[in-house]
């Protein structure tokens, strides 16, 4: 009886499906058939080496991609029930800084050098809350508090040229969770960070997280990232996904041979081993994707079916995978056959 | 116990810059490297780490000569390189080769790969033209391009590419040192596992003793023998790598490694870790620099300042409490992967070894892209 109530419920904050995006004088899509589904308080990890799409994906999530020259080839993005790819820019901006907020590696794209930083936050508060004054400033001192920064009262009147690097990854993640957004986007937030400082700044998004439960899409490279912070992952190889699903699967059972290559890449933090397995290679240039498997020159098991292109197929428990080998251990016999694999 | 043999020792290695000279009142100086004393051992893969700004770079940069000390002595092979002139310091930079982090930006855009390849082997006098060109096609070949590439210009190359050539170029000459200051730092994760595969296999092959400086620990746990931990332009501890990582006896070694995000799922949730980024290195803190942010400090760290003290272990601690502080190393070593990761990475490597015959080195395997 309660059935339509109950799906209200759990409809997901976010749903992609099928974005593709493509620039003025490149061939190929940049970003080629994204699809993903994210709810509240979740928190997805978008990994991937650079130029696989990972910012163009995000980007135009938030309306921010320069239109000419990217274009939209396809997609739907619905988020809190209206589609973002078609709204009227007015009613976008509403959204933007409101209900979804997005941070960067460097602060200074979303903060402005020549404005205090208190200044800045409460600004963002009044625009979207049509808060007074007083109601905005304080507002950005708790903010300020919430991330933690030491003195706040001072703080406010600082410019963010006073402020160090890591205070200023605060200062725009306050400014970001100012107006309590139901979406975080964070984009290679840590990557210029210390390893002391960056696990500061994701402890504080775990925290903020867990206080607002926003959801977050956390953009990174760093699988040790994806493994503390990630309650799906979605591994993205040249614009496309290669492999998604809840983090524990695809860690503990991973089935794309691009994602078995990046692990293996990475050095174990074990006792020392021996040579790294790497990918060979290079990831193929954006105006010579090939037609097929775009991974298919640097994988070891690549064949002539790979020259069409597998299709993103679940595999149980919304673990997504495109490769024609998966599952791997019923895509690659002989080898089973030889004991290799066990 | 006989005294290891040693290639290069530093005595009370010190750096200041000038930051600002006030119309009023004495420079205001940073001290970048602050008294630093180093023995490398000959053959060793020797690792720098520590947050930015501790003084990585102007350390590594003093080891070649490529920035002079303020204050100190820069021991190679027992010969004190900071006062070498004319002949003798030409023989020495042959013999100390440095790799940037940014190949691109330490190559002239306008040479040639193969030129610049060449150009220390002409600096040194060694070989006629046809030899050096032979040299450098092999050198080329040796780092995973093709001698072809010799004709190309940097910028046509991508930045594991330009990695390459910067190693091919600090090789060129035969050193015995080489420093490499964040070679890896740049690179994706797949281009960079390339090019540390790379470099360890070359340091066997051309027996060179390696120190290498990096941010990224499970990078210096897979490839140094040994540790130097530096925090505002002092060496805060020294150790064999395995007992570093495993029991580290430095509160801010401790941090560290507590940072490094692993990955593996399901461990319990590291907490907010170290506090504070470090201090400003033109004003640093009084009694031991890392007191303000150390979970241990006492009374006596806010005063006197500790000194880099050899222990039992065999590391070295500057720390005014090494001998009673039990400190925890990485988490979660011996859990390990799971049985179907295992598998599936068997599998991966099997493949990669049939497809390319029995030696799975991607240092032979040319980027297919040019
Ligand atoms: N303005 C642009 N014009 C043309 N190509 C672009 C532009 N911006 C990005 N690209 C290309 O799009 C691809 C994806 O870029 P991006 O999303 O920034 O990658 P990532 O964030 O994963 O590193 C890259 O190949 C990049 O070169
Ligand atoms: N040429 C210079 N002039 C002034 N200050 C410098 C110079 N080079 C380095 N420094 C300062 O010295 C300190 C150490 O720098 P660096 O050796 O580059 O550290 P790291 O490589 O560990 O990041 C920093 O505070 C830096 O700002
Ligand atoms: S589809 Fe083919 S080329 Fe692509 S990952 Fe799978 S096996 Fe490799
Ligand atoms: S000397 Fe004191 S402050 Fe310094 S690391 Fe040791 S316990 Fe901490
Ligand atoms: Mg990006
Ligand atoms: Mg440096």
């Amino acid at each position: 009886m309660l059935r339509g109530a109950r799906m209200t419920d759990r409809a997901p904050l976010l749903q992609i499906s099928d974005l593709s995006i493509r620039f003025a004088g490149v061939p190929g899509n940049l970003v080629d058939g994204i699809s993903l589904t994210l709810n509240a308080g979740e928190t997805l990890c978008i990994v991937g080496e650079s130029g696989c799409g990972k910012s163009l994906s995000a980007l135009a999530l938030m309306g921010l991609l320069p239109m000419p020259p990217a274009k939209r080839m396809s997609g739907q993005a619905i988020f809190e029930g209206q589609d973002l790819f078609d709204l009227p820019l007015e009613t976008l901006k509403d959204i933007r800084g409101n209900r979804m907020a997005m941070i960067f590696q460097e602060p200074m794209t979303s903060l402005n050098p020549a404005i205090k930083v208190g200044e800045q936050i409460a600004e963002a508060v009044r625009r979207h809350k049509g808060a007074t004054r007083e109601e905005a400033r304080d507002r950005a001192l708790e903010m300020l508090r919430r991330v933690r920064i030491p003195a706040p009262e001072k703080r406010l009147d600082e410019y963010p040229h006073q402020m160090s690097g890591g205070m200023r990854q605060r200062a725009m993640i306050a400014m970001a969770m100012a107006n309590d957004p139901a979406l975080l986007i964070a984009d290679e937030p840590t990557t210029a960070l210390d390893v002391t400082v960056q696990a500061q700044v994701l402890d504080l998004m775990r925290r903020l997280q867990r206080e607002t439960n926003a959801a977050l899409i956390l953009i990174t490279h760093d699988l040790g990232v994806v493994a503390e912070m990630a309650d799906t992952v979605m591994v993205m190889y040249a614009g496309r996904i290669v492999e998604a699903g809840p983090v524990r699967q695809v860690f503990e059972d991973p089935q794309h041979p691009y994602t078995i290559g990046l692990m293996s890449s990475m050095p174990d933090l074990g006792p020392r081993g021996g040579r790294l397995v790497t990918i060979p290679g290079v990831v193929p240039p954006a105006d010579a994707m090939p037609e097929g498997c775009r991974f298919a020159a640097r994988c070891p098991f690549a064949g002539p079916d790979c020259a069409i292109a597998p299709p993103l197929r679940d595999l149980g428990g919304r673990h997504r995978v495109a490769c024609w080998r998966a599952p791997l251990e019923c895509g690659a016999p002989d080898l089973i056959a030889q004991g290799v694999a066990t | 116990m006989s005294s290891p043999d040693l290639i290069l020792e530093t005595h009370s290695l010190r750096r200041r810059f000038v930051t600002r000279k006030p119309l009023l009142g004495p420079p205001v100086e940073v001290r970048a490297v602050d008294g630093i004393d180093l023995r490398i051992r000959r053959g060793e893969t020797f690792a720098i780490v520590g947050e930015s700004g501790c003084g990585k770079s102007t350390l590594a940069r003093m080891l070649v000569r490529l920035i002079e000390p303020s204050e100190g002595t820069v021991l190679f092979e027992n010969r004190n390189i900071t006062s070498l002139r004319g002949e003798d310091m030409r023989a020495m930079r042959r013999d100390l080769q440095f790799i940037f982090q940014d190949p691109f930006a330490s190559l002239n855009p306008r040479m040639t790969v193969g030129a610049l390849i060449e150009e220390p082997l002409r600096a040194h006098g060694l070989g006629g033209p046809d030899e050096r060109r032979t040299r450098v096609a092999e050198l080329l070949e040796r780092v995973g391009l093709l001698p072809q590439h010799a004709d190309r210009y940097p910028h046509e190359f991508s930045g594991g590419q330009r990695q390459r050539i910067g190693i091919a170029r600090a090789l060129a000459c035969a050193p015995k040192l080489v420093i490499a200051d964040e070679p890896v730092s740049a690179l994706d994760v797949s281009i960079q596992a390339q090019v540390v595969n790379l470099l360890q296999d070359l340091k066997d092959e051309f027996a060179l003793t390696l120190i290498i400086i990096a941010h990224d620990l499970a990078v210096i746990r897979h490839m140094a023998d040994r540790v130097g931990v530096m925090y505002l332009g002092q060496l805060v501890e020294v150790a064999d790598t395995d007992t570093l990582f495993t029991r580290p006896r430095h509160p801010y070694t401790e941090a560290l490694i507590s940072a490094i995000p692993v990955p593996r799922v399901g461990g319990p949730p590291p907490g907010p870790g170290l506090q504070g980024e470090p201090p400003n290195p033109i004003a640093p803190p009084a009694g031991c620099r890392f007191h303000p942010r150390c979970p241990y400090a006492t009374a006596i760290c806010r005063s006197t300042p500790p000194s880099l003290v050899p222990q039992a272990s065999g590391a070295s601690v500057a720390c005014h409490r090494a001998s009673e502080l039990v400190l925890q190393g990485l988490r979660d070593t011996g859990t390990g992967r799971s049985p179907a990761a295992e598998q599936r990475f068997a599998l991966y490597r099997a493949m990669r070894a049939q497809r390319e015959g029995s030696n799975p080195s991607v240092s032979q395997h040319p980027d297919p892209e040019i």
